[in-house]
């Protein structure tokens, strides 16, 4: 992993892009609750345009039956921990339970296997609606040609419903040698059916929005609802607003 | 005016193994670019992108890489650069990873590129190396590029280069 850490910074420090790059460390974690990951001790990376490399923690959960989503409600104060909250649902209740009620960031979508249901316009909407990104990975393609297939199909056919907003493109790398600069992971954004500025977006401000949504997630409810409140609030407003804001400050 | 358009496609092979990059050969790298993309887009894609495709500029010691196309197949190109795994020459297998640095029409625009590339990647190195002394030698090999170089546009890109 920290050979992991090393080549990150050096990949993408090397195409110096303005903004901080994420590093997403995945924790794949199946029914067992959920341990504090520790950041591993290392020094924050400078990278080529004088900004620090961020590195961020994150908590994927494959789901294949409704009561492992409890333990999102459950072990909270681990789950605080990690920056982002990604799931991953193996059937279509529990997508559709995951796009709507479900308090995550990312909802991963398979690429590894044919995917067993179709995905339906209703949750996907609602997910795109409550700011909720589809992740879709690209190591798998870059390592063996029937993935590649399935990789293709299942994000063509997520594209056609979703036209191509809120997607994030991540690498599931193992090895330092699987991982692609944002450049290039942009054009495979391409193959995958998405435009240019989609496939662009993807990379970056995709991710950007997603670990801002993570971040809103980890502080307290009432900070979102604040923000909300505070476009509306006006000078003339009645009370009602008024207290409703002081309801969430407090 | 019918004139063909292409693109100059500019890329840095990364790899772990310090050997690798000396080995790189233009040939080689043709052949595995080739490679993955009839891995990627099949023979339409291979024959499309073959039109005008050469490895235009290769330098081994920062392993850059100046790759020319046809504009059409720009896209077909560059959507299948990530999937180049591995170099092989002399019978030897290096894993790699080709990383898309810019995308020009001319060779002069990537040119331009790759001096303000390697000016940052040389403050980089700079900030990594930690000996005072390193950084003098540096500097003084840096220095005395500068001061015998006649040509300037040849010139500046292995001054750049050359202290890698």
């Amino acid at each position: 992993q920290n050979i992991l850490i090393g080549c990150f910074s050096v990949g993408y420090s090397a195409v110096a892009l303005n903004h901080v790059i994420d590093f997403k460390e995945k924790k794949q974690e199946i029914i067992k609750p959920v341990s504090p990951s520790e950041l591993f001790p290392s020094l924050p990376i400078v990278q080529g345009t004088s900004k620090r490399i961020k590195v961020l923690t994150r908590l994927t959960l494959i789901v294949s039956d409704p009561s492992h989503c409890n333990l999102l409600r459950s072990t909270s104060a681990n789950i605080r921990l990690y920056d982002i909250i990604a799931v991953f649902p193996k059937t279509e209740k529990l997508f559709h339970i995951a796009c709507t009620t479900l308090d995550v960031d990312l909802v991963c979508i398979n690429v590894t296997e044919k995917l067993p249901f179709y995905f339906r316009r209703p949750p996907v909407n609602m997910a795109i609606d409550r700011g909720i990104y589809f992740e879709l990975l690209y190591s798998p393609a870059i390592k063996d040609s029937t993935m590649r297939r399935y990789t293709i199909s299942n994000a063509i056919s997520l594209m056609q419903i979703c036209k191509g907003k809120n997607i994030v493109i991540s690498s599931a790398a193992e090895r330092p040698l699987e991982l692609r600069g944002p450049y290039d992971v942009a054009n495979l954004g391409l193959l995958f059916g998405l435009s240019e500025g989609e496939a662009k977006a993807a990379v970056s401000s995709n991710c950007r929005a997603a670990m801002l949504h993570g971040e809103t997630r980890k502080s307290a409810c009432g900070v979102v609802y604040t923000v909300k409140k505070l476009r509306k609030v006006e000078e003339e407003e009645t009370a009602v607003p008024a207290c409703k804001k002081a309801k969430t400050q407090a | 005016m019918v004139r063909f358009k292409n693109r100059y496609v500019l890329c840095e092979v990364v790899s772990e193994d310090p050997r690798c990059r000396q080995c790189i050969e233009d040939r080689a790298l043709g052949l595995a670019v080739r490679d993955a993309i009839a891995r990627v887009h099949g023979d339409y894609g291979l024959a499309c992108c073959s039109i005008s495709f050469t490895v235009k500029y290769l330098n081994a010691y920062t392993g850059t890489v100046l790759l020319r196309c046809r504009k059409d197949s720009c896209r077909l190109l560059c959507s299948a650069l990530p999937f180049v795994r591995h170099l092989e020459s002399r019978a030897q297998r290096y894993p790699c990873f080709l990383n898309t640095l810019h995308v020009g029409g001319t060779i002069r625009t990537c040119q331009k590129f790759l001096i303000q590339y390697n000016r940052t990647q040389l403050l980089r190195l700079l900030q990594t190396c930690t000996n005072e002394e390193e950084r003098q030698c540096i500097q003084k090999s840096l220095l005395s590029c500068s001061l015998t170089e006649e040509q300037p546009q040849s010139g500046d890109e292995e001054e750049d280069d050359g202290t890698e």
